[in-house]
This record gives C-alpha cells, structure tokens and sequence, in this order.
C-alpha cells in the first residue's frame, strides 16, 4: 500500500448530493405497497402465523378433547365453530391446524430451498458436464408422479423403515423429495444468466473465487425470483398436507389437520356441514393469501422493472 | 538489406518500443457460431492478432461494431480463453497461467467496463464493492481496508462518506468512478477499459477521460483503451491500433496517423468522424464506403477490406497484405498503403 | 414536474435546426411536443405550437393524425423497435404511405421500389420481400426514413438518428438526411447530444439544458462564438478527432439537476464556474447577444478574459 497521499483531483466531485437512501428491498416493498390483493395475501398470512402462535399455549379447549358438548353441535356462542363428531371444539382444531399448516408450508419451503438452490446454483453456473448431470436428474423427476412418490415415502419412511415418525416431518419430507425441482430450475436459469453479466465478470476481475461468486455475487441477486419460488411451494405444501390427512394417510388423529377435520365431517356433511366447512374455508383462504402473496412478489421482484 | 531472411518485424517485436509490459502475439479467438445442431461454422472473432504495449503508455485500440476489439480486450485480460496465440505479460504467458496462478495475476491486471450499470452488484454497498479486491487476495482486512477503500475513493472524486451506499444511488459518471476505483485499489500496473466513456453523457466523459490521464500520470499505469469513437481514442492514446474484422490493420504513433494514415480503412474513418467546426465541415468530406460490413464468419479473403476498399486491386483478393513495418514504429496492412 | 419549461423557437421551411442537449435536457420532449406525442401521463400545460397558420395545440384528435402523416415525419434512434419484425420491409413503406389515404393502393405499391432507392437501400429490388431482422442497423434506419419521406412531409424531425450506428454509417446518413431535406424542400430537426454532427448538418442550433433553451443561433455563431458558459464548456469538454496539440479536456463539474430539484436562479449555476452572485438568485431571461444569437447568461463569455485559465482551475 506504499503510495502517495493523494493530491487533490481537479475533476473531484466531492460536494454532490445524492438522492434518499432507496435499497432494493424497500424499492420491492414500495411496489408490493401499492398491490391490494398482496396486501390481503399479507395481511391473512399474519393472522395464520398469530393464531398458530397462540394455539401453541392457549386454544379455548384442547384440541383433543373430545365430549366438549354435544357430538355435530352447529355453531353456538360457546362454541363459534361449532362441536365435530367426536364433540371436540372445532374453534380450537381450527387453531392447532394453524399451527400444523405453518409448520408444513414454512418447513417445506425451507427444504425446498436447500435442495434446490445449490442445484441449482452448481448447474447453473459451471454448465457443460455439471448442469447436464443435474439437469438429467431434474427431467427425470419431473417425469415421477409426484403424488404417489410422496405416498409411497411417506409409508415407508415412517410405517415401514420407522426412520422417521408420522407426523409433520414426514410429510414435509416427503414433499420436498418429490418438488425441489421447480426451485432448482429456476435458480439454474438466474445463474445462467446472471453469470455472464459484467459484474460477475468484474468480481472475477477483482479476484474472486467461484464460491465468492456464487455465494456473494450470484446467489443475492437470485435471491428476488427464489422467494417468490419458494412462496408458491407453500400453498402446495399445505394442499398435499391437507389431502393426505384427507385421505388418512397423513397425520394420525387426533392431530387437528384441516384435511383431517374435513375428512371428520365427511359423513356428516348433510346435516351437520359446519364440520367440513370451516377447514375448508380456512384452507382455501389461506391458499389464495400464499398465492396472492406470491404474485405480488413476483411483480415486486420483477427484473424487467428493476434498475 | 542483409540477404539472411530475418524474422519479419511485427507490431509485437516493434523495435521503438523498448521494452514492452505486454506482448501479444498471434492471437486467435473463435467462438463456436450460435445455430443448429450441426452447424460448424465459427465467428473469427479476433484473427491473428500482433501488438505490444510499452509501460506507462495508452495504447488506443478502435474499430466499429463487431471488429472484434472487445472481445480482444477480455482475451487479454483472460476473461475468455484464447483459441490459439500468446500474451506475454512481462516474461509469464498468459494463455498457459490458469487456476490460482491466474486469480494471483489479476492483482496486475485489473478492467474497466463498458457498462456502469451492469458493472456493479446491485446487491453489495460501494464500500465493499470497492474493498472486494483487497478482501479477495487478503491484502488487507478491517479497519486498514475501509482505510484504502476510502483513499482511493478521493483519488477518483468520490465522496467517501457515500461507502455505504448502493450502486443505483449515483449517477453514471459517478458509477464508472466506482468501477475505476475498483480497479484501482490494489495498486495494478496495467489496465483495459473498455468503452470506458461511451455509455456517458458528453459533459460526463470529460471527467472520466480527465480522471484517466490524471491516474496514469500519478500511478504510471498503462492502459489498453478500447472504443469506437475515435476522437476520444486520439486524445487519450499515445499510440492507436484500428481494428477491422477481427485484424489490426494500422497501429502507429497517434499524431504520424492523424497526420498520415496509411490503411484505406483508417482514412476512411477518420473522414468520417464530424468535427465541432462548421467551417471545417462545410469542406470535409466523408468517404463514404460501399456495402456492409461482412460477416466475421464469412470473412473475405486475403485483404479483409477489399470488398469495400476505394483502391482495391485485384491483388487485394488474392494476396493477403500482412502488417508489416512501413515507417518507423507505423505498421499497416495493405499492399498500396498510404495510396488513398 | 416540468420537463420542458417555456420553449419558444421557429424553423423556416426548408431550414435544418439541430436541438442538442444531455439526456433528460428536455430535448426529446419538446420534439415529442410537436407532434402532440408526449408519453403519459405528460401533457402540455401552456403554449402555443404554430404549424402555417394551424396551432397543433388545439386541433382535435382527427386533426393531429393528419398532420402526423401528411406534413411530418418522425426518425427514431433505434429503427428495430419502430418496425413490426414479423412483416416485410416492402410491405410496411406501403402500409405506411397507403395509412394517410394520400395515396391509392395500387400508387402506393408502385412507389415501394423508388422511395428505398431514394433512400439508397443496396439492391433494393432484392431486399423488398426483406424482413426487418435481415437488414443491418443501417439500413433499418434508410428504410425508417423512407417511411417517413414516403408522403413528402415537410417536416422531418430526427431523434438521435445516428446514435447507434457505426460512424461510417452515421456518415452516410446524414448525407442523406442532408440531400432529401434539398430534394423535399422539408425543414429538418436534428435531436442530438453530438456538438460535431450538428456543426456538419444544421444552419441554426438549440441549445438545451435542464428544460430550457440556454443559447440558440446561427450554427457559424454559436461555434465559433458561443455565449453561454453551457455552449462554451460542451464545445471544450469532447475531444476531437483532429486535436494537434492535447490539450487538456474541459470538464463540467457536476451533473445536470433533477427535474424535480431544480436549482434556484440560473439552472446552470451549480455547475457553471464563470458564476456571479446574481445567478444564484435570479433566473436569467433568453435575451439577444448579437443579432439572432440568443443566450439565457447574466454573465456571456464576451465579458470573460482568457476563460479556458479560468475554466481549468
């Protein structure tokens, strides 16, 4: 670092203004401001993530209590949502599904993402015999049917092998082995192309090694398309959770699934529709919040609007 | 005129040039044309290409679009391996450094894009983007790094009180001061700018080009300047390579080649460039050439230009002029050079 | 915000005017006005645009899209995104002389031919059936211009024609821009950043900076003898291709004002260095320094001796 102090530049523009500190997250958080329906999308997912909150120290009656009152009770001021089958609080088994669906769709999401992004990242960036290895493998899994894949592992992880109990784990498990792919794709795609724009060049330039690249140079500016990815994988996640659990096949009763509560009131539906009705509701409306949520980032994060 | 056949003076073994910091020396770069599946066919992108640059020197190098001198640039600078050739930088030949004996390099060798919008990560602050270099080859960490990082942000009329900042918050002048910065900081001693100006506004480039000579005087550095706009190239350059169709066709001193160019092709360049003089436009007169210019994959034979030359022969299509000394330290490739 | 602030100015037919400027200097925007074409959500809140007798301000729609296409013609910087990629060059100068019913359909496809050798297209008989993604950056621009001159406007307004263009291909423009303005007897706007180009085309200039007209004249004057201290410094800070001795550039300091931050008094001051007290105050009015030469300075570079010292400390 020997060098002179420098002397002053005739051309030294010190005395600028610049404009008010913008960066690009606020400039996304600007955009999805002015977008109603992401609004909405929000606004629901923060009552989701609160009731799940509370109902992991207060529901107005255990989830499992069952004989709370009289079995298919319609909906009374003790009971707002009514009593199911088995007598139990549907209020509180809203609550605690809550919690069950939080669980699903974050802890899918999550996963999702550590498959998919280094993946995708790898293929992405080092092309040639790397990509055509994990763009094989994505083809090919695309080719699965998914659905049944994650029944069959759902089975054998928990009730056949034992590795892994019946509960939220599995199902999160098994989802995310049979639908990392839309995540990895993508991020394929961004780091093909982002590696080729000149500020990755002018960081090679500057000396980085290929992990600097992708972790400091390529992974960030990923990072807009990724969540909106892995925001979709939530609604997704929960769905095949709740149809699972629908079908039996995913968490055990007394869990309070949606999909199970649904499945409860099935028989019932006639004379006592309440049952399958309030987890209905609660699981369309929280679907439609993730998706809405999810356009709205994708047009926040929208590299054709960003500068 | 001795009668032992020497090897022919190239622009690479230039005898004025004492001792050049870098050589180049028949280099090649191909790419592989986009297309079906079973298209063979190449862009000649960069063709044989001779030159040399001494210490503390610019070298200009011009051409229009698709000339190929980009993509020299980044072969130099080992963006993009050589096809086949050699750049000898000081006494190590760059096309055979790879891995860690290249990123070790690039402490030396440092660039400054085009584009001062794609240039920088729009996700990192100034500061670090500045700082990524020393950060990169360890050269110097905490407190000692925002030090250097603010030094040279004064050297190139940045505020360093801007450090954490973000690209999209300046303006474009004050970006590509960002970039130069950057290349700055650890002190190399050759630089490529490419089209450094040209993405700036008339008022802006002043700064910059002044930025430039004001740098090269204080730290001696030697540049290689690349751009189509060949006032700019004439006054930032001590001497000037005109590039066409992957080849360098006339490089010389830049004063001997405004006075006298020597290649058709630099004639008709320099005609064609507008002066801010009504009274010298009124009698310039562009030469205006025929056609368009041909696809590098196809490339003509022989002469590349003949096909739009004014003076072209038919020794122009058959015989390929090579670029040979034609006065001392002005080279050009053409069989009637200086005729047009 | 305002873009363009009280613009006043005259072109004579067959009078070439260049209108230079940097980006967001307002230049587009007042060529753009001409035509009425401004992007939303801009309009024009004042003023009048005299076209003959016509005022291009208060005619209706129907109007305006008359004038568009019989007296005016419009040349854009880049010739790929006027062009329809999917249609044949041919055939859109045929669509475009046949749109403004001036022409018959028949009238207009026999004058496909004659208006892209007007134009000087190469073998233009061979690359009628064209599309627009086979012809280079060049020669998109000639056909541009020949829709445009394919009416026989008597306006041309050109933004940027050359800009991305190589320059031995700019040359041949502008030649041709020059000959079809005599041809056509059409008044020509060149809107351009390029000091050189306006020198080698336009009679008169427009000066532009920060929204307003900062100097206009004769092209011979405003060269030779520019007033203003933007003009002055412009002309001093590009290099030049036939420099003898290298001199140091001029640089302007600064950037240009944010349109909603305008300075106080004269737009320039923050970057001017011949300033006085008053310009910081007080907005100078576009006043007469020789006859038809006008500059928007309290100050004009007659008054300063030996500027370039001054300029360079």
């Amino acid at each position: 670092m020997a060098q002179a102090a420098p002397v002053a530049q005739p051309d030294v523009e010190l005395t600028y203004e610049i404009p008010e500190q913008v960066t690009l997250l606020s400039d996304a958080w600007r955009r999805i401001r002015r977008n109603r329906l992401a609004l909405v999308g929000g606004g629901v997912i923060i009552v989701l993530l609160i009731v799940a909150l509370i109902s992991m120290v207060w529901t107005p009656y255990p989830t499992w209590l069952q004989a709370v009152g009289p079995t298919y009770q319609p909906p009374s001021p003790a009971h707002p949502l009514g009593l199911d089958n088995a007598g139990r609080d549907i209020l509180s088994r809203i609550m605690g599904g809550a919690l069950i669906t939080v669980q699903v769709g974050i802890g899918s999401a999550i996963i999702v993402s550590l498959i998919g992004i280094p993946l995708g990242l790898l293929a992405g960036f080092y092309r040639g015999k790397v990509d055509t290895a994990i763009s094989f493998v994505i083809n090919i899994w695309y080719g699965i049917p998914d659905l049944l894949v994650a029944l069959i592992l759902v089975f054998v992880l928990s009730d056949a092998l034992h590795l892994i109990p019946r509960g939220v784990l599995v199902i999160v498990i098994a989802f995310s082995l049979t639908r990392w792919m839309d995540v990895a794709r993508l991020v394929r795609g961004q780091a093909l192309a982002l590696r080729e724009r000149e500020f990755v060049e002018a960081a090679r330039m500057a000396g980085a090694r290929d992990y600097a690249l992708l972790v400091r140079h390529i992974f960030p500016n990923a990072l807009g398309p990724i969540i909106v990815q892995a925001t979709f994988a939530i609604p997704a996640a929960v769905l095949f959770e709740a149809f699972l659990s629908f079908l039996g096949l995913g968490l055990p009763p007394p869990t309070p699934s949606w999909g199970a509560m649904a499945s409860d009131g099935y028989h019932g539906m006639d004379f006592a529709p309440h049952i399958v009705l309030a987890p209905t509701i609660a699981l369309s409306i929280t679907l439609m919040a993730f998706n809405w949520l999810g356009d709205g980032l994708r047009d926040a994060f929208d590299p054709r609007m960003r500068r | 005129m001795s009668a032992q056949p020497s090897p022919a003076i190239t622009p690479a073994s230039d005898p004025t040039l004492k001792k050049p910091l870098l050589r180049v020396e028949k280099l090649v770069k191909h790419f592989p044309a986009g297309g079906g599946l079973f298209a063979r066919n190449v862009v000649h992108a960069v063709d044989g290409v001779d030159l040399a640059i001494a210490p503390g020197e610019t070298l200009g190098l011009v051409g229009e679009s698709g000339c190929g001198k980009s993509t020299l640039g980044r072969v130099i600078v080992r963006l993009q391996p050589a096809t086949s050739g050699q750049i000898f930088f000081k006494d190590t030949d760059l096309t055979r450094v790879r891995g860690e004996k290249l990123r070790r390099l690039r402490q030396q060798i440092q660039m400054i894009f085009q584009d001062p919008y794609a240039s920088l990560n729009p996700r990192m602050t100034v500061g670090d983007i500045v700082a990524e270099p020393l950060r990169n080859f360890g050269v110097a960490r905490g407190r000692k790094a925002e030090q250097r990082v603010q030094e040279v942000m004064r050297v190139v009329g940045l505020n360093p009180n801007f450090v954490n900042r973000y690209p999209h918050e300046f303006s474009g002048g004050q970006r590509q001061r960002i970039g130069i910065a950057r290349a700055l900081v650890l002190n190399p001693t050759f630089i490529v700018a490419d089209e450094p100006v040209s993405a700036l506004d008339v008022s802006i480039q002043a700064q910059i080009v002044n930025l430039m000579e004001d740098l090269q005087a204080k730290f001696n550095l030697t540049f290689l300047f690349i751009a189509h706009d060949l006032s700019v190239v004439r006054h930032i350059s001590d001497r000037i390579a005109v590039m066409y169709l992957g080849k360098i066709v006339e490089i010389g001193p830049s004063g001997s080649i405004r006075d006298k160019p020597l290649h058709p092709y630099t004639k008709v360049l320099q005609s064609s460039v507008p002066v801010p003089d009504p009274d010298l436009e009124a009698v310039r007169k562009p030469i205006l050439l025929k056609g368009e210019i041909p696809s590098p994959v196809n490339p003509p034979s022989a002469c590349r230009f003949h096909t739009r030359c004014p003076i072209a022969q038919p020794i122009c299509s058959e015989v390929e002029p090579p670029l040979e000394m034609k006065e001392n330290g002005r080279f050009a490739a053409c069989h009637f050079a200086g005729q047009l | 915000m305002t873009a363009v602030d009280g613009i006043s100015f005259e072109i004579d037919r067959g009078e070439i005017v260049g209108i230079v400027g940097e980006s967001g200097s307002g230049k587009t925007m007042t060529a753009l006005s001409l035509l009425r074409l401004i992007p939303e959500p801009g309009r024009i809140t004042g003023g009048r645009i005299l076209y003959g007798e016509k005022d291009i301000a208060q005619m209706t729609d129907e109007e305006i899209r008359e004038f568009r296409g019989n007296e005016v013609a419009m040349i854009f910087q880049d010739p790929m995104t006027s062009l329809n990629p999917v249609l044949r060059v041919g055939f859109q100068v045929e669509e475009a002389m046949a749109a403004h019913a001036r022409f018959t359909r028949q009238q207009s496809r026999d004058r496909v031919l004659p208006m892209l050798q007007r134009v000087r297209i190469p073998a233009a008989k061979e690359r009628v059936r064209d599309y627009p993604h086979q012809f280079s950056g060049g020669m998109r621009q000639r056909a541009m211009i020949a829709m445009g001159v394919s009416n026989e406007p008597s306006l041309l307004i050109a933004d940027e024609p050359t800009t991305a263009l190589d320059v031995t291909v700019q040359a041949s423009i502008i030649e041709l821009l020059r000959d079809l303005s005599r041809e056509l007897r059409a008044s020509v706007i060149l809107i351009t950043h390029n000091m050189a180009l306006v020198a080698s085309l336009c009679n008169r200039v427009i000066v532009m900076y920060a929204g307003r007209i900062v100097e206009e004249g004769p092209t011979r004057a405003i060269f030779k003898n520019p007033q203003h201290p933007y003009t002055w410094s412009l002309l001093r800070s590009m290099p030049r291709v036939d420099e003898v001795e290298k001199e140091r550039l001029i640089s302007i300091k600064g950037l240009p004002p944010d349109l909603g931050r305008m300075p106080p008094g004269c737009k320039f001051h923050p970057r001017c260095k011949f300033k006085v007290d008053r310009c910081l105050t007080e907005e100078p009015p576009l006043g007469e320094v020789d006859p038809g030469q006008l500059a928007r300075c309290w100050v004009l570079m007659k008054n300063i001796q030996n500027p370039e010292a001054e300029a360079q400390r």
